[in-house]
C-alpha cells in the first residue's frame, strides 16, 4: 500500500499558493516560433564556418531563444556550443571584451548549460577556459544573474 | 598546479560567491519551521535559484544548488579506476561519520556524486563566507591529492611486501 | 614486523613456562586452547595421571585432506619420523577426543630444539604433501628421460583444503613442482586491494634482479592447465589462482625444502596480513586528514573574541545575553 502519510497534500490544493518553474518566467517572454530559431542555428554555423567568432557569439548571445519550447532550445544549444568550442584559447578574452554586460549574462548561462549535459562535460577545460575570461572581465556579477534570472537558455 | 585545475576552481570559486548570500528565512508552509529549503521537498519554485553545473570532465563535477536560505554543495572526485574508487568510497565515508565536526558536511551524498556539503544561513551567520569559500576549494584540492597518495602508498607498498616475501626464497 | 613466523609462538612460550615451573618444583595446571592461522586450534592440557606429562593436540581443516595424500609414506608415519629424534615428545596412539592429532610431551625430558619443533607442529603437518612430491620429484627427475620421447609425467595432484573456500593444490613434474593457491576475498575492498598485491607478486620478479631466483609466480581468473581436470572452469567467478613454480634449488636441501614449505605455508596469511595492515595505515591516514580539515574550517568561524570586543567595527552589535546567560540568536 502507498504510504499515504507521505502524500503531499498541498500539491492538490489550489489554493495553497505554491509556484512552479513554470510560473516564474516573466510575461514579456514571447513564444519563440520555432521557424525563426532554425534560421539563428543557420546563421550562427555560417558564422561560425566562416571564422567570424564575434559575430556568432554577438547573435547567440543578444537574442538567446527564452520562450522555446526544450527541443529547439538544446537543438539551439548544439549550435552554440559548437561555436563557443571551435574558438582558439588566445581569442577567448578579445571576444569576452566585445560583450556588453546583459550579452556576458546569456553567455554565462551557456557555459552552465554546457557544463550540465554530457556532451558539454567532454569539452569542460573549454568552457571553464571561458568562464575564467568572463570572471576576469565582469566579476562575480553574471554569476549572480544567472542565479536569479528565471528565463533559461 | 595543473593547468585545468586552475580554471575549475575558479570558477567553483567564483559560483560560491555569489551563491552563498543567505538570509533567514521562515517556512512558508509549517509555522515555526525554519528548514533549509533546498533540502524541502516539493518546495515552492521561487524559493530556489538556478543550479549551477561545474565540470572539468565528466569525472569531475561540482553541482550548486541554491535556496533563500540554504545552499548544497556536491561534489564528484575524480575516480580513474576501481582502487580510486573504493579509495574515495572510503575517504568520504569516513568524512560523512564524522559530520557533526564539520558542522557544514550533508551526511550523505547526492545521488551521482560522492561528497555533498549543505551550508544554511546558520552556518553563514557564524562564520565569514569568504573562508568557507577557501574551505571547499582546498577541501577539493586535498581530496584529490590524498586518493592520489593513497593509490601510490598501496602500490609501494604492495610491491615491498611481495619482494620481501621473494627475498625469502633466494639462497 | 614483515614475516609471519612458521613456529606458534603461543605454544612455544606455554611450553617454556610448564618447563620452567617443573624446573622450580611446582608443576602448572594447564588447560589452554590456542588458535592459530587457517582454523587451527591446539589444546594443550595436563595428563589426567601425571602433571608433569602435557597433551598438545592439533586440530585443522586441513587435515582430512592431507590424510588422503596418497604417497610412498603414510602421514603418521612421516610425523613419527619427525618427531623420532625430538627428544620429550611422542605421538600418542589415541587422539584427543575432537582433536586431530595429540602428541604427549614429557616435560623433563625436553629440549629447546624439541620446544622449537613442537611449536611448527602445524607446518609440520602440512608439509606433508610438500615432502611426497619432493621424493616423487626426485624419484622422477631419476629416470632417464627416452632420447626420443617426452619426459616422465606424474599423474598426481595433492590436494590442501585448508580453509572451506580456498585450497591448494600440489603438483610435481619432472624438473619443477607447481604449486597452486586458490583464493577468494570475502571484502570487497580486499578484493581490490588484494588485486594490486597479486599483480605485484607477479611483476616483482621481473623488475627487481637481485629476487631473480625466487620462484616464478602466476596469477590468472581461469584454473591454471594443472587443475582443468579436477575443477570445472568458471566453477565460481570470484575465484583466483595464484601459482608458484619452484625449481630444483628451492629444494636441494633438506633445510631449503622446510623453508620453502614453511613460506609457502604462510602465503595466504601473508599476504592477507599486508591488506590489513595496508588498510589499518590508510585509516589512521584518513583520521589524520580529517583533522586537518577541521582546522581549515575552524578558520572560517567568527571568534568570540571579536564579537565581545566590537570596538573597531560599526556594525557589531553587543552580544545580548537571556537572563540565564544564553545567547540571542536572531
Amino acid at each position: 500500500m502507498e504510504d499515504w502519510r507521505r502524500i503531499d497534500i498541498d500539491a492538490f490544493d489550489p489554493e495553497s499558493g505554491r509556484l512552479t518553474a513554470q510560473d516564474l518566467i516573466p510575461p514579456y517572454v514571447q513564444q519563440t516560433d520555432p521557424q525563426a530559431v532554425q534560421q539563428q542555428i543557420s546563421q550562427l554555423k555560417s558564422f561560425a564556418t566562416s571564422g567570424d567568432i564575434n559575430s556568432a557569439l554577438q547573435l547567440a548571445t543578444s537574442d538567446p531563444p527564452y520562450g522555446a519550447d526544450d527541443s529547439t532550445k538544446a537543438l539551439y544549444f548544439r549550435a552554440v556550443l559548437e561555436t563557443l568550442t571551435q574558438v582558439r584559447q588566445a581569442d577567448i578574452a578579445n571576444v569576452v571584451k566585445q560583450l556588453q554586460p546583459q550579452q556576458q549574462d546569456v553567455l554565462i548561462k551557456y557555459l552552465y548549460r554546457g557544463m550540465s549535459i554530457p556532451e558539454g562535460q567532454r569539452q569542460g577545460g573549454i568552457l571553464l577556459a571561458w568562464f575564467e575570461k568572463l570572471t576576469q572581465v565582469a566579476g562575480v556579477q553574471p554569476v549572480m544573474h544567472y542565479l536569479t534570472d528565471r528565463r533559461t537558455v | 598546479m595543473s593547468q585545468s585545475l586552475r580554471p575549475y576552481l575558479t570558477a567553483v570559486r567564483y559560483s560560491l560567491e555569489a551563491a552563498l548570500t543567505l538570509s533567514n528565512f521562515s517556512s512558508q508552509e509549517v509555522e515555526r519551521h525554519n528548514r533549509p529549503e533546498v533540502e524541502v521537498p516539493n518546495t515552492s519554485a521561487e524559493l530556489l535559484l538556478q543550479p549551477i553545473h561545474i565540470s572539468r570532465n565528466e569525472n569531475e563535477q561540482v553541482l550548486i544548488e541554491s535556496s533563500v536560505n540554504s545552499v548544497r554543495v556536491s561534489i564528484k572526485v575524480k575516480q580513474a579506476d576501481e582502487i580510486e574508487q573504493i579509495l574515495v568510497h572510503k575517504f568520504t565515508r569516513f568524512l560523512e561519520q564524522r559530520a557533526e565536526s564539520f558542522y557544514i558536511l550533508r551526511r550523505s551524498p547526492m545521488p551521482g556524486f560522492s561528497i555533498s556539503f549543505l551550508i544554511t544561513n546558520k552556518h553563514t551567520e557564524t562564520m565569514k563566507t569568504g573562508k568557507l569559500v577557501d574551505f571547499i576549494i582546498e577541501f577539493m584540492e586535498e581530496v584529490d591529492k590524498e586518493i592520489s597518495e593513497m593509490k601510490l602508498f598501496l602500490n609501494a607498498r604492495a610491491r615491498f611486501v611481495a619482494e620481501a616475501y621473494l627475498d625469502q626464497f633466494v639462497y | 614486523m614483515l614475516h609471519l613466523q612458521p613456529q606458534n609462538i603461543l605454544i612455544q612460550k606455554t611450553l617454556s613456562e610448564a618447563f620452567d615451573a617443573l624446573n622450580k618444583g611446582t608443576s602448572l595446571t594447564l588447560d589452554r586452547i590456542i588458535s592459530d592461522f587457517d582454523y587451527t586450534t591446539f589444546h594443550v592440557s595436563n595428563s589426567p595421571e601425571d602433571k608433569s606429562i602435557l597433551l598438545l593436540s592439533i586440530r585443522t581443516k586441513a587435515w582430512q585432506s592431507v590424510q588422503k595424500c596418497q604417497g610412498s609414506i603414510g602421514l603418521l608415519d612421516y610425523l613419527q619420523s619427525k618427531y623420532q629424534g625430538c627428544s620429550g615428545a611422542a605421538i600418542s596412539p589415541q587422539p584427543e577426543m575432537g582433536y586431530d592429532l595429540t602428541l604427549q610431551i614429557t616435560l623433563s625430558q625436553l629440549t629447546g630444539e624439541s620446544l622449537v619443533q613442537l611449536s611448527l607442529l602445524k607446518t609440520i603437518v602440512l608439509s606433508y604433501p610438500f615432502q611426497l612430491a619432493f621424493d616423487e620429484f626426485a624419484q622422477l627427475s631419476s629416470t632417464p628421460v627416452p632420447v626420443e620421447g617426452t619426459p616422465p609425467v606424474s599423474n598426481t595432484l595433492h590436494t590442501v583444503q585448508y580453509r572451506d573456500e580456498e585450497s591448494l593444490f600440489i603438483k610435481p613434474a619432472s624438473d619443477r613442482i607447481t604449486v597452486i593457491f586458490e583464493t577468494s576475498f570475502q571484502d570487497e575492498t580486499d578484493k581490490i586491494f588484494g588485486k594490486v598485491f597479486l599483480q605485484e607478486f607477479v611483476d616483482a620478479r621481473k623488475r627487481n634482479r637481485s629476487i631473480q631466483s625466487a620462484p616464478q609466480v602466476l596469477f590468472s581468473h581461469e584454473p591454471p592447465l594443472e587443475l582443468q581436470h579436477q575443477i570445472q572452469p568458471r566453477s565460481d567467478p570470484s575465484k583466483r589462482f595464484v601459482t608458484f613454480v619452484l625449481f630444483p634449488r628451492h629444494f636441494q636441501t633438506q633445510e631449503l625444502q622446510f623453508n620453502s614449505v614453511a613460506q609457502l605455508i604462510l602465503f595466504r596469511n601473508y599476504f592477507h596480513y599486508h591488506i590489513k595492515c595496508s588498510k589499518a595505515y590508510m585509516h589512521s591516514r584518513m583520521r589524520f586528514r580529517v583533522d586537518s580539515f577541521i582546522k581549515v574550517l575552524n578558520r572560517a568561524k567568527v571568534d568570540e573574541e571579536d564579537d565581545s570586543k566590537g570596538d573597531s567595527s560599526v556594525h557589531a552589535q553587543p552580544t545580548r545575553r537571556t537572563i540565564t546567560g544564553r545567547k540571542m540568536v536572531y
